[in-house]
């Protein structure tokens, strides 16, 4: 991992509270003096508790939420502050985001919806097309591509989301929990393909998870976060070399070390 | 969380029970045949229904005489001569003597038949003309009121300001208003489509804007990450979502652009089944009215099943039984 002398992503002092409603008490703060970054090509894992402010974090970086205070800048450039007319979603297809829920158009098919954002970029040709039914393939959804969102299981959902945003191929993606209602043999079957895909294409990767042993396995560092107001609680880079095997990486033996340290920073 | 719930809005919309996106629904579960309740057992007691009333319709023609209610085999006959001798005038107009001169044709000529003194009027041809008026009137109402709130989507102000003149135009009573459409448009067809429109436009705005408000944002989020547009977000988002509200106020305002043309006919006008109540009246001639009437419904089905069957190609991909995007909140 060759550290830029730029990094790609950076978080200083990042606050965040959401505006109180009338006859409620004064909004908290759920981020506060949040500090980190990330470089080109780096594989970042999330872990904190629920309720710890990940999925906040993640839409301010991707700009679809806008920070209270301190400082985001993506290649340089910092995101507003304090105005949400001024974001820019994505930032024009840099960032892709899968989210926590799946948010897969009800009135769109399984390929459809996995096309959508190759269809609003106007990049729907038969090259890509074919591109999306490999992911389609890979991700095991084949013979589910003309079913509606409300035919599909929460996991295969969870997969049309997730390939929906590796078909357009963002040098960026966010992840916020998508392995979380999966079984394990899938969820290892998709681990192992992610590691795959970022090793060929050297895609800059955030990874939230709950599972520690997740985070270890797919991660160069991992940030642990703390209870709200969210800071940095811990930051442990993954000595473990690569290639990994994930279903053998609790036998290594810097595994136990790191999920003891990072276990007792996650309270 | 899966279930996304429409976003809680002040929306007189949703004040008002029938203007609520769903409350027809609960009310009226037999007009989404696709529920699973809707099947067999439902048709057999529909059925039971449907002969229970027409027992006490031949109870009620029995005891107080076809003066006060038109019997119904009056009716049926007189239905189906009217529909006849429209249909039989309709052959002889496209085959010409080739179908007036036939031997079939000679003997089912509806005076052959010894149906004249039971015509009245051409039923079909008036039927038509008060279909057309409410297809009409339908149209012109409801393209508009389904456009505006996606025009004023972006533009809450402006929604604000018209606000209460909708509110006012939706409970405005539009009765009241055909006397006034028949001097500015004329006793013609123009004064009919015109109520029809106005009495549509109202219900649909009201639903295409609960619509547009239970848009789901977080949709919206995700379509400008993966780099939509403005006008993808609309064509893409806005709309198909918007689709299902859009349809409860369509049929809910189906029966009303049938009724709004029989009542501006019945007002004044020289054609339409209104104008044959009206005319039955005047003549104290009960079954003559019981036909227009019935014609009406007839036509009113018609158009309840149009909509069904539009609204079913168009939500294909609901689950069947999913009446949450409707029901919402
Ligand atoms: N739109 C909002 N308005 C007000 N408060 C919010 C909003 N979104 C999130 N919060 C609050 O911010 C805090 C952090 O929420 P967030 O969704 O970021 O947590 P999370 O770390 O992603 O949790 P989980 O692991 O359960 O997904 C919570 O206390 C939540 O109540
Ligand atoms: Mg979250």
């Amino acid at each position: 991992m060759t550290a830029a002398a730029e990094p790609l992503l950076e978080v200083r002092d990042l606050g965040k509270r959401f505006a109180g409603r009338a006859g409620r008490d004064a909004p908290a703060w759920v981020i506060q003096g949040l500090s980190f970054s990330v470089n080109e090509g780096e594989f970042l894992t999330i872990i904190g508790p629920s309720g710890s402010g990940k999925t906040t974090l993640l839409n301010m970086i991707a700009q679809i939420d806008v920070a209270s205070s301190g400082m985001v800048r993506f290649q340089s450039q910092p995101a507003p502050i304090g105005d949400p007319k001024a974001l820019n979603p994505g930032l024009t297809c840099k960032i892709g985001y899968v989210t926590q829920e799946d948010n897969l158009l009800p009135w769109r098919t399984t390929l459809q919806n996995v096309l959508f954002p190759l269809k609003v970029q106007g990049r729907l040709n038969d090259e890509t097309r074919a591109h999306a039914e490999t992911l389609i393939k890979a991700v095991g959804l084949a013979g589910f591509e003309k079913h509606y969102p409300h035919e599909l299981s929460g996991g295969m959902r969870k997969r049309a989301s997730l390939i929906r945003t590796l078909v357009y191929d963002p040098p960026v993606i966010l992840m916020d929990e998508p392995f979380g209602p999966l079984d394990a043999q899938t969820r290892v079957q998709l681990q192992e393909d992610l590691l795959r895909l970022w090793n060929l294409g050297r895609k800059t990767i955030i990874f939230v998870t709950h599972d520690i042993g997740e985070a270890i396995a797919l991660g160069d560092r991992t940030l642990v976060l703390s209870r709200a107001p969210a800071r940095v609680a811990g930051e442990h880079v993954i000595t473990i070399p690569r290639p990994r095997d994930i279903r053998g990486i609790m036998g290594h033996p810097d595994f136990g070390t790191l999920y003891q340290s990072i276990r007792a920073q996650v309270q | 969380m899966p279930d996304r719930k429409p976003v809680e809005s002040s929306d007189p919309a949703e004040l008002r029970p029938e203007a609520r996106p769903g409350a027809r629904l609960e009310a009226r579960p037999e007009l989404r045949p696709d529920l699973p309740q809707a099947p067999r057992r439902a048709r057999f007691d529909r059925a039971l229904v449907f002969v229970a009333l027409v027992a006490i319709w031949i109870g009620l023609a029995t005891v107080l005489g076809t003066y006060w209610v038109g019997s119904p085999w009056g009716v049926a006959l007189r239905l189906g001569s009217g529909v006849w001798g429209d249909l039989w005038q309709a052959l002889a107009f496209v085959l010409g003597p080739t179908w007036s001169d036939s031997a079939v044709g000679g003997m089912t000529r509806p005076v052959n038949l010894g149906l004249q003194g039971q015509l009245q009027g051409q039923i079909l041809v008036h039927a038509s003309y008060t279909l057309f008026e409410a297809v009409a009137g339908f149209l012109l109402g409801a393209i508009p009121a389904a456009t505006l709130p996606f025009l004023l989507r972006r533009l809450p102000i402006a929604t604000a300001v018209i606000d209460p003149f909708m509110v006012g135009g939706y409970g405005a009573p539009k009765l009241a208003l055909a006397p006034l459409f028949i001097l500015w448009f004329g006793i013609g067809i123009a004064s009919k489509i015109a109520l029809v429109a106005i009495t549509v436009f109202f219900i649909v705005y009201f639903s295409a804007l609960a619509g547009v408000r239970a848009l789901d944002a977080r949709l919206v989020q995700m379509a400008q990450v993966a780099g939509a547009s403005e006008r993808s977000v609309a064509r893409h988002i806005v709309f198909p979502g918007a689709v299902p509200y859009i349809f409860t106020g369509l049929r809910i305002a189906m029966p009303y652009s049938i009724g709004g043309a029989v009542i501006a006919e019945l007002i004044s006008a020289n054609r339409g089944l209104g104008y044959l109540i009206q005319l039955g009246a005047m003549n104290f001639d009960t079954t003559g009215v019981f036909v227009a009437l019935v014609a009406t419904t007839c036509i009113v089905f018609l158009g309840n099943w149009s909509v069904d069957t539009l609204e079913r190609w168009l939500l294909r991909w609901r689950p069947p039984a999913d009446t949450k995007a409707e029901v919402g909140s």
